[in-house]
């Protein structure tokens, strides 16, 4: 019989119990007072950070479900395997931290599951919506051994991981297409707001160049969580393994940027990159966060030895990526609406909660449910053991004979 | 029905604003003015310099709105107005954004909102009426008509009086013309006219982004599913391989044994 117990007061606890509240408060105002009263949007800026933040960056930064998925199931890269439930789950966790932000994002959000029925073939917000139901659905389907493995009935437990393992590759495949398809038209959201858009973040090809920013990031958010998982929850992986992640993630930073490079002079917007206004500050602002230091960082040997220091440079580089989505969805629309916008308290409360949120979701499964090789703490043993002699094991067959 | 349009000229408009009210009356709004495009102001006339400028939803031809729209809840008739469906509307407020002349409007302030913009009284056109603000212009700045009609007319007044700027604002240079159509004797761009980005329309950019999907699932699919069969059939040949080294290996020792004892 386990007592309930009031939960013990930790400084993390009290952080997420503020969180939540704000949250909670910030939901509130948003349903009960309206857009006008829980966020500063305007007619001028229609999307701020539930779409800048929450979509574009969640979407972004669940990446690595796909990579690490496709690169263990479909490339064979089986050294990966041990991780390769973490990055679905982590995917897995996004994906519906984005999907469940869209109730407050959404004016009508009762509405939300119109576009599966009415269709606009047209629109690139209509694909995005798609691919993003599909590839949870995928997600959840991929992790759903994870669960299923705790079921008590052994014969539907049986019979459904003998399924699964027969389609599994099938669903890793449609969901690395998926992926490919609505990372890449995430950007492809702000290709008809040519015009409205600063120089310095307008490209035809915004499709290719987001999927070039995602994976980097995606990969770097893994080596994040899987750092955490090792440090607080006795998660045991080969630390080796974030090394072999980070050096994915520095080439295709290289990749990214020279491809932007390439995109702004084929726009003709390389006069802007010396501009003396506040975008040429917010551009290299990115440029020194998501590219500069990230490679230096996971240059470094001492840096690529210590899994800490894996942490802090993955880190750097999901800042670098986040600015970099924000001034593609925010900041570079700013001269042309003249909005000034800057998020109100709820519009933050409510992300800071998914976020948080999606957090604990991780937690709790790698805690309960297997999805990272972990030691256990055993308890201390409350009775004294017998002696006993030990096995003694001959050295080989042919010495027990003699 | 032909398609119908409205001309405004700006040169004739002597602001006295009948036309905003005539929206807000056909549209059940308040009827107090109001300085800038809102939800309960879809016209308003705006003073520049000594010019006044109406500003209202241009009813492009090709609709950058009804594009992005998601559940297809914009539309542009036959009859030529750009119409709303708030049925069908999620909320998601990607028709502002994609607007190039930024005219869509939201009702921020209400729980239940909706997108607002012109709808050049589409209700009315379809009974066979001019559009409010049409009907109600004291000195026939704005005038409701056929499409064609008007775009002859305008050329005719450009034609007959050079101090019109040689542009009809809205007939096919901006992004593949719209339905309705300015006219002026000052340069647009000194009346705080958009600058149309391009002079094709452009849901044109997103169909373009949008035709690689049939590639990019083809080609990737069949990449993927080749790798994974190369990477199947490789672990497949190593493991066969290990299994004959080990037999061999097997078969060796045993001989060795034999040998040792003969």
């Amino acid at each position: 019989m386990t007592r309930w117990r009031i939960p013990e007061i930790t400084l993390w606890r009290v952080i997420v119990g503020l969180i939540f509240a704000a949250g909670a408060w910030a939901t509130y105002l948003r349903f009960a007072k309206g857009f006008q009263v829980a966020t500063n949007l305007s007619n001028a800026q229609p999307w701020g950070i539930w779409v800048g933040l929450a979509t574009l960056c969640g979407v972004g930064l669940s990446a690595g479900g796909f990579t690490i998925a496709g690169a263990v199931y479909l490339l064979g890269m089986e050294r990966y395997r041990p991780v390769a439930r973490a990055a679905v789950v982590i995917a897995f966790l996004g994906y519906l931290s984005v999907v469940l932000g869209y109730a407050w994002e959404l004016g009508l959000p009762w509405n939300f599951w119109h576009p599966l029925v009415m269709w606009n073939r047209a629109s690139v917000l209509f694909e995005v919506v798609w691919c993003i139901v599909l590839y949870t659905t995928v997600l959840a389907l991929e992790f759903s051994p994870a669960v299923v493995e705790k079921l008590p009935w052994k014969g539907v437990r049986e019979r459904f991981l003998h399924w699964h393992h027969r389609v599994l590759i099938a669903l890793v495949l449609v969901g690395v297409l998926l992926s490919s398809l609505h990372q890449s038209y995430l950007g492809g959201l702000f290709i008809i707001f040519k015009g409205k858009m600063y120089p310095l973040w307008y490209s035809n090809y915004q499709t290719t160049l987001f999927y070039m920013s995602a994976i980097p990031a995606g990969i770097a958010m893994v080596i994040m969580a899987l750092y955490l998982s090792v440090r607080s929850l006795n998660v045991r992986i080969d630390m080796r393994i974030l090394d072999d992640f980070s050096r994915i993630v520095a080439p295709m930073l290289v990749v990214f940027t020279l491809f932007r490079f390439a995109d702004l002079a084929k726009q003709h917007a390389l006069g802007y990159l010396f501009k003396p206004v506040i975008e040429t500050a917010y551009f290299w602002g990115e440029m020194l966060l998501f590219v500069a230091v990230p490679l230096v960082l996971f240059n470094l040997p001492q840096v690529r030895r210590s899994p800490i220091g894996l942490y802090w440079a993955s880190a750097v580089t999901i800042a670098g990526f986040v600015m970099h989505r924000l001034d593609v969805s925010i900041t570079s629309l700013e001269r042309a609406t003249q909005a000034g916008y800057v998020p109100k308290w709820p519009e933050l409360a409510v992300t800071m909660m998914l976020v948080t949120a999606a957090v604990l979701a991780f937690r709790w499964s790698v805690l309960h449910l297997k999805i990272l090789p972990r030691t256990l703490e055993v308890p201390a043993p409350t009775f004294q053991l017998p002696r006993t002699t030990a096995y003694v094991f001959p050295a080989h067959p042919g010495a027990a004979v003699n | 029905m032909k398609t119908k349009a409205m001309l405004i000229d700006i040169t004739k408009c002597i602001g006295c604003r009948a036309c905003e009210q005539a929206c807000k009356e056909v549209h059940h709004f308040p009827l107090e003015h109001e300085p800038v495009l809102s939800a309960t102001a879809l016209t308003v006339v705006e003073e520049r310099g000594d010019k006044f400028v109406r500003r209202l939803c241009m009813h492009c031809q090709e609709p950058a709105c009804a594009s992005v729209c998601p559940v297809g809840a914009l539309k542009k008739t036959a009859a030529g107005p750009v119409v709303y469906d708030g049925k069908k509307c999620i909320g998601c407020r990607y028709c502002m954004l994609g607007c190039p002349y930024s005219v869509p409007r939201y009702e921020w302030s209400k729980l239940v909102p909706y997108v607002k913009k012109c709808d050049m009284c589409a209700e009315r056109v379809m009974a066979g009426k001019q559009t409010a603000c049409a009907e109600v212009c004291p000195v026939g700045a704005t005038i409701f008509g056929d499409r064609d009609d008007l775009l002859e007319e305008a050329q005719k007044r450009i034609r007959e009086n050079p101090t019109y700027v040689n542009r009809i604002y809205g007939s096919e240079e901006e992004v593949g013309g719209a339905s309705v159509f300015f006219l002026s004797d000052v340069p647009f761009e000194k009346l705080g006219f958009v600058k149309p980005p391009q002079t094709l329309p452009l849901p044109s950019l997103s169909e373009a982004a949008l035709g690689e999907m049939p590639t990019v699932v083809m080609i990737g699919g069949s990449l993927l599913a080749a790798l994974y069969w190369f990477t199947q059939r490789r672990q497949q040949v190593m493991a066969a391989e290990a299994e004959e080294k080990a037999e061999k290996e097997a078969k060796n020792v045993l001989r060795f044994r034999d040998k040792e004892r003969s």
